[in-house]
């Protein structure tokens, strides 16, 4: 790589409801970044937005948030997926050796404002499966974790305790949005069915959110932090729309992205070169899914990867953070996902510090059950 | 940077339009085939694979899928999930009572068919069970004409 780029910082803000405007959350997120590290506006070079023009309720709903973002007069573009694919973006325009430094904003408002269920709603296939009205996000979220169990014959068990695990974790994180101490498999089983197997305790919270994140050259990286961490590989992919066509029990595409995101960043075992991941599963039955997919543990290797490898003090932590059932603010959980893992690359995780954090894969989701997958490896 | 929910000033914005959607040569033939109680497919001319409902591009080989065809109203129920709610305009509801959706692989097709069953357990030998299309009694080329599968 000719270039290294940098997160030099973030801020991020997450709950089931933020009494705000979207236009108070971007300034709060990016003047409070700019103020962490000394700088002001003029010190970048362009401003990428992920946001939803439909979640926001207007068509380039980015035009009212390039003031509080201070884009005034400069370099500005849009995203309309996860915040990950606009860091990709903002990666190649560094390594380009054009810009120095890029802005990045993500953010939506579901928790009151809009039902998040919409957003998938609005995706589907106008001209048929809106016309039938039998797939919704849950619905497909149903069949997807039925696919999985049935696929390696385990137990609703397992997705109870992927669900507990995340809870319990996110209960640590202050910058959760939902949490529950001790939470445990058999509370998550109490928790009543929505679409077989899947849980109300298996699913994303509503959540209002988001999140500014600042890439930078490696010489603006020495000038903001001594704990930089560092770009080293990223990979993005789609797979069919129709759920007909692909085996639900796993995720090629995010395969394809992650085997691209660890050639770039000369990964040749990520079972022992990666520490740990943060990974955008919106239901705790995706958690495996993705984990097998981004070759963290072999298919079907799931029930002894959540015997206690994956938790906080595992070999392997899986979503340290919480994860997506601790808040999913749509365009910006990838990124959360990607602030989360610059936490544990920098030893300020708190209570959820991992043991060993040098390497972490992020992914983030677009679409009906993970679509389009982008991967991104980051280090110290 | 927030106010008491109290205080805040919430209009309704409602994004009330109709969009008129072409849904294309293929499904119009698909909903044509209802009239007649027939599942239509398309068969790709590179790899072979069949669609359906059929479609004119096939998307792992990027083929033309020219040939349309008629698959057979049986099939075996490849994975299902109960629903205990509706989503209705993104608000989830309490569904009457619970109903099974299932992914059918029909008999010539290589694609899963969604599609409402009824009268299957959802216990042990409910996946890979054979079903069979079963048609509102007035059919009309609408989406809902092909009613359900039940085992066969």
């Amino acid at each position: 790589m000719d270039k290294k780029v940098a997160i030099a910082g973030y801020r991020m803000k997450g709950a089931c409801d933020l009494i705000t405007t979207r236009e108070r959350l971007t300034f709060e997120l990016t003047r409070g970044l700019f103020d962490d590290l000394g700088i002001d506006r003029h010190y970048v070079d362009t401003v990428i937005f992920s946001t939803n023009d439909f979640l926001d309720g207007r068509t380039i709903s980015n035009v009212f948030l390039d003031p509080p973002a201070g884009a005034y007069l400069k370099d500005e573009s849009k995203v309309e997926m996860d915040g990950l694919n606009a860091l990709m973006y903002a990666f190649m325009r560094i390594q380009s050796g054009e810009y120095e430094s890029a802005l990045l904003v993500a953010l939506s408002l579901c928790g009151y404002q809009v039902s998040p269920y919409l957003y998938i709603e609005y995706t589907l296939n106008p001209a048929y499966d809106r016309q039938l009205g039998l797939l919704n996000e849950l619905s497909a979220a149903g069949l997807q974790a039925q696919s999985f169990l049935s696929k390696y014959g385990y137990s609703e068990d397992l997705i109870d305790e992927i669900a507990a695990q995340n809870l319990r974790n996110a209960a640590l994180n202050p910058d959760q949005a939902r949490g529950m101490n001790d939470a445990s498999g058999k509370d998550v089983k109490q928790s009543p069915y929505l679409y077989e197997p899947l849980r109300e305790l298996h699913t994303y919270p509503a959540t209002d959110g988001g999140c500014a994140v600042l890439l930078v050259s490696e010489d603006k990286a020495g000038e903001l932090t001594d704990k930089p961490v560092w770009v080293l590989g990223m990979g993005q992919s789609i797979e069919t729309y129709y759920l007909g066509e692909r085996g639900l029990y796993e995720s090629r595409s995010t395969r394809e992205a992650a085997e691209r995101a660890y050639r770039m960043a000369g990964i040749d075992d990520p079972k022992r070169k990666v520490d740990f991941a943060e990974v955008s599963s919106l239901f705790a039955p995706q958690e495996p899914i993705l984990c097998e997919a981004l070759g963290l543990y072999d298919p079907g290797g799931a029930a002894a990867a959540y015997g206690g490898d994956n938790d906080i003090s595992g070999s392997l932590p899986i979503n340290p953070s919480g994860g997506p059932l601790g808040a999913h603010p749509i365009c910006a959980t990838g990124l959360f996902r990607l602030n989360e893992a610059v936490k544990q690359l920098r030893g300020e995780a708190g209570k959820n510090q991992v043991k060993k954090a040098e390497v972490a894969v992020v992914h983030a989701q677009d679409g009906v059950c993970a679509q389009q997958n982008a991967v991104v490896v980051l280090g110290t | 940077m927030e106010a008491s929910p109290e205080d805040f000033f919430t209009p309704a914005v409602p994004l009330d339009f109709v969009y008129n959607y072409r849904v294309g040569t293929y499904i119009e033939r698909y909903l044509e085939g209802f009239k007649e109680k027939k599942i239509l497919a398309s068969r790709c001319g590179d790899c072979g694979k069949v669609a359906v409902p059929p479609r004119m591009y096939c998307g792992p080989c990027n083929g033309r899928m020219e040939e349309l065809l008629e698959v057979s109203q049986q099939g075996s129920l490849e994975n299902f999930t109960i629903g205990h709610v509706l989503l209705e305009k993104g608000a989830v509801k309490a569904a009457p009572s619970p109903y099974m959706l299932g992914l059918i692989k029909l008999d010539g097709a290589d694609s899963l068919l969604l599609a409402r069953v009824e009268g299957v357990n959802a216990g042990a030998g409910a996946l890979g069970m054979r079903v069979r299309a079963v048609w509102k009694d007035e059919v009309g080329g609408d989406y809902n004409d092909l009613d359900h599968f039940e085992p066969a």
